[in-house]
């Protein structure tokens, strides 16, 4: 029902926008429509918006800037974080949180299959993850009076950014439509349109969906122009900024090239590792018989798992300024943990994590090309940005003694997201604080199956957006009348190691043999981020050659993992398509 | 917000509200989109790197600071982020121009050879070839060019008219069947169109494009081209030589010391140099002589 609803109302709006009635918007301005920005963080959540002057972080009634993510269920009512429940205290919030009744790092699971390792991970929370491991969405249910109750991801986001926008509308005083969200680098498309979905349950519009390193990227831009226009230096040079970006569960990394209030994204990468994942190994480590030890969530074990990750997250954040930590936790059923950590064991244990961040910030300068020695500042934020060996291995990748002191590490993404959420939304300010932009550019490969299984990659990762790209296929068959574009995204040789973002057939191909056609495959991405496949048959020319296909991609709901196999084992490769050589190459 | 638009109908308000003739034919999406993936697909990204300048609106002697500044200006203005969607089209030309532009910087970074002299020189010809490489290319003399159109109207795919500077230039070699060109260049009133060595085409297309001139003070300065741009190139590529043949015994002396440098005394490296000059430019003159015996023999008649 509250889908249905929110549907319509972007029905209503997009005809609004349509019509060219801007004008008309403007001559009664109930209220200044500017877009509010999100960080909806795997562990904690903050919404800032730009008040005229600067951007302003909102508190929640208990005076918090970051909102622990999550959702109780109680009986019949539910609450989210954002008010922090009926709990008064951080330590009962936290044992409420892990209590099984409540449903958090939605972040991680929403839009995944079954098959996904984050999702099977994620087993070893508190509340029930099931999976049949053939993907489908995984069942997710939190404990209600002895009893799961199931739910979703994208339904659980809702419920919580419902009452985040409360807390904004309130605060505001007027209602809030339009908001800009942060996203790890790592997310798919399709992910992409499940916090879209959860945005429209919760009556928010989504003016755009930017990688969280692009927002902070957008925010030292607003201070190197601050800076300059202080110093009065006129435009001042290209700065390069490298952002290591670490939450609970996702990495990222941009590299960005700043001049001018405009930063231009020059290289993204991310990947699905995070505080979470360090959480968990640790677990693992105190506790070497945890997953037999948890293997079915009963009230106790659910309860005493509680105080093992209270205990190893509360160790692993005294361990940032401490040596060693002691954690010591009675378990119940005569099963205790008693362990000293420190450092070196901690590292030990974590090792493969630090070996994936220094890949994808290698990959990062690779991209970018650039060496480090090209970089005038590291910027390190998010949660796990604490820990001294990231610290230390990120900036010691970048040839750097100390990162960028003027950003906060919890608060500089949402900043970020509250100033792009301002001048999308077209405000101006005299002062020329929001003279800023972000080219941002695309994060993975997109492209079609060819040549049998290959992915061509048609617009390649880390393009300007917005891009446009075409690139000529032609028939495997003689005859072939038929052709089918399958879109992926990722960073896969093969078109099965990649998302499938949809498919659609090209039809009414003229019968000649095969290689001699011309079909061309044009990808567009707006700045929005919203792509487009544009695709029909160039060549041969002719009144009987059908028109174009344009399809807003991704097209495919749910269980993508079938897809693709089931259209494999349907046509084979009856329908296939052969990358056109170049005629000339440049 | 724009991701919930109707794309049908954004795109339609895209092309009602762009008036920027000189781009729109770039930009005209759906309409002409078969037309232009035909184009697109015959001719290689360089082959437009004349109308990149315009887009960013730098010279072929900017640095790449001067291109990113002019890069930078420009997506501030038209940025869909401040323009909204109608910056959509115009934003991915910019996109383009400035990959192609810095890429061409980064090309003649690695060799440092024409720095400050003829420094725009990339050894690409500006028009692009349509099948393979022929020996033998379509030159227009932009100075003799009057503008009429004649080509243009015969060839249409070959031919391009620049309107700014009022004179016809080759886009696309051999675009059109070998008739119509045929026929363009015998239609040409002011015979200015000329079948040149492939291999002296990028020169003669760099040199007859605006060139800065040397500026004695205030006087003198601003942007000329060779009056003959024949000539021009002859005297191009002797400088090119030249500063080539520095770079070379530079280098040399730089690896093996000043041993093998001797091997070879001033006198034997003159004389090979112009032999191999001569070998080098002969067409090249035979072309220039053969033409001005033409002309000459024209105004007698």
């Amino acid at each position: 029902m509250g889908v249905l609803f929110c549907r319509m109302a972007e029905q209503l709006y997009t005809v609004a926008s349509d019509s060219e009635t801007t004008g008309e918007d403007k001559s009664q301005p109930s209220f200044p429509d500017v877009a509010i920005g999100i960080d909806i963080g795997t562990s904690k959540c903050s919404v800032a918006v730009w008040d005229g002057h600067q951007v302003e972080l909102l508190k929640n009634t208990r005076n918090q800037k970051g909102m622990r993510s999550y959702v109780m269920f109680k009986d019949d009512n539910l609450s989210a974080g954002v008010t922090g429940g009926t709990a008064q205290e951080n330590a009962h919030e936290e044992r409420d949180i892990l209590s099984g009744s409540a449903i958090f790092n939605m972040k991680r699971l929403i839009g995944r299959m079954d098959t996904d390792e984050v999702v099977q991970a994620s087993k070893a929370l508190p509340f029930l993850v099931q999976t049949l491991g053939i993907g489908v969405r995984p069942f997710i249910a939190a404990l209600v009076n002895n009893m799961w109750r199931s739910t979703t991801p994208e339904e659980v986001l809702a419920i919580f950014l419902l009452e985040l926008k409360a807390l904004v509308e309130m605060h505001l005083k007027h209602p809030v439509r339009n908001a800009v969200l942060t996203i790890p680098v790592a997310f798919s498309r399709f992910q992409q349109t499940r916090i879209e979905r959860a945005c429209a349950m919760a009556g928010l519009h989504v003016l755009r969906l930017m990688p969280e390193p692009t927002a902070v990227a957008l925010l030292y831009a607003q201070q190197q122009q601050q800076q300059l226009m202080h110093d009065n230096m006129g435009s001042g040079i290209e700065k390069i900024a490298l952002i290591f970006n670490m939450g609970a569960g996702y990495c990222d990394v941009a590299v960005t090239a700043t001049a001018g209030g405009v930063s231009q994204i020059r290289a993204l990468s991310g990947c699905t590792i995070g505080g979470e994942d360090i959480l968990q190994n640790i677990m693992r480590h105190v506790l070497p018989n945890f997953d037999s030890f948890y293997a079915g969530q009963t009230m106790d074990r659910i309860r005493s798992m509680g105080l093992l990750r209270i205990a190893t997250q509360d160790a692993i954040h005294r361990l940032a300024n401490q040596e060693t930590v002691e954690i010591n936790v009675d378990l119940g059923n005569g099963q205790k943990v008693s362990k000293v950590l420190d450092h070196s064991e901690f590292e030990q244990v974590n090792w493969g994590i630090f070996e994936k961040c220094e890949k994808i910030i290698n990959q990062c300068l690779l991209d970018a090309k650039l060496v480090p020695e090209d970089i005038n500042d590291v910027m390190l934020v998010g949660g796990c940005s604490r820990i001294p060996r990231i610290r230390s291995l990120v900036l010691g990748l970048c040839k750097k003694e100390v990162s960028y002191k003027n950003i906060d590490t919890l608060e500089a993404a949402v900043a970020g997201a509250a100033l792009e959420g301002a001048i999308a939304s077209g405000v101006t300010d005299p002062s020329g604080s929001l003279d800023l932009l972000t080219i941002q550019a695309t994060p993975m490969n997109l492209g079609i199956r060819a040549d049998g299984d290959n992915f061509a990659a048609i617009i390649p990762r880390n393009t300007t957006v917005p891009a446009r790209r075409d690139m000529l296929f032609t028939t495997t068959q003689d005859n072939q009348s038929e052709a089918l574009i399958a879109v992926y995204e990722g960073e896969g040789e093969r078109a099965e190691d990649n998302h499938l973002l949809g498919y659609f057939k090209i039809t009414g191909i003229p019968p000649v043999p095969k290689g001699s056609v011309e079909i061309s495959v044009c990808m567009d991405i707006d700045a929005a981020n919203v792509l487009r496949v544009f695709a029909g048959v160039v060549k041969p020319q002719g009144p009987a050659i059908p028109p174009f296909i344009e399809v807003r991609m991704p097209t495919l709901d749910d269980g993508h993992g079938w897809c693709g196999q089931a259209l494999a084992k349907m046509y084979g490769k009856t329908l296939d398509l052969a990358v056109l050589p170049k005629k000339l190459q440049p | 917000m724009l991701g919930f638009f109707g794309t049908s109908a954004a795109s339609d308000l895209c092309h009602l509200q762009l008036g920027n003739g000189s781009v729109h034919h770039e930009l005209n999406r759906q309409n002409n989109y078969r037309q232009r993936s035909v184009i697109r697909c015959c001719s290689t990204a360089r082959g437009r790197t004349k109308d990149y300048y315009k887009v960013l609106g730098v010279t072929v002697y900017s640095t790449p600071q001067e291109i990113k500044g002019a890069y930078r200006k420009l997506q501030k203005q038209h940025h869909p982020d401040i323009a909204g969607y109608k910056g959509h089209d115009y934003t991915l030309l910019l996109n383009e121009a400035y990959k192609v532009l810095m890429r061409n910087l980064s090309r003649h970074a690695d060799g440092k050879t024409r720095a400050g002299f003829g420094s725009g020189y990339t050894g690409d010809g500006y028009s692009s070839w349509n099948g393979p490489v022929r020996s033998q290319a379509l030159f227009v003399d932009e100075n003799k060019c009057i503008g009429c159109r004649e080509c243009v109207h015969h060839a249409a795919r070959t031919f391009a008219m620049d309107d700014d500077l009022g004179s016809a230039h080759v886009e696309i070699q051999f675009g059109d069947l070998e008739q119509q060109i045929q026929l363009a260049v015998e239609s040409c009133p002011v015979n200015c169109i000329h079948w040149v060595d492939s291999q002296e085409l990028p020169m003669l297309e760099f040199l007859s494009r605006p060139q800065p001139k040397e500026g004695h003070g205030i006087f003198g300065g601003g942007w000329e081209r060779p009056r003959n741009v024949f000539a021009a190139a002859k005297n191009f590529a002797k400088r090119l030589e030249r500063v080539e043949q520095e770079l070379e015994r530079e280098q040399s002396s730089r690896s093996h010391g000043n041993a093998d440098c001797e091997a070879e005394t001033e006198a034997q490296a003159e004389a090979r140099r112009r032999a191999g000059e001569e070998l080098r430019w002969k067409p090249l003159v035979d072309v220039w002589n053969g033409l001005r015996g033409w002309r000459k023999g024209g105004t007698d008649q």
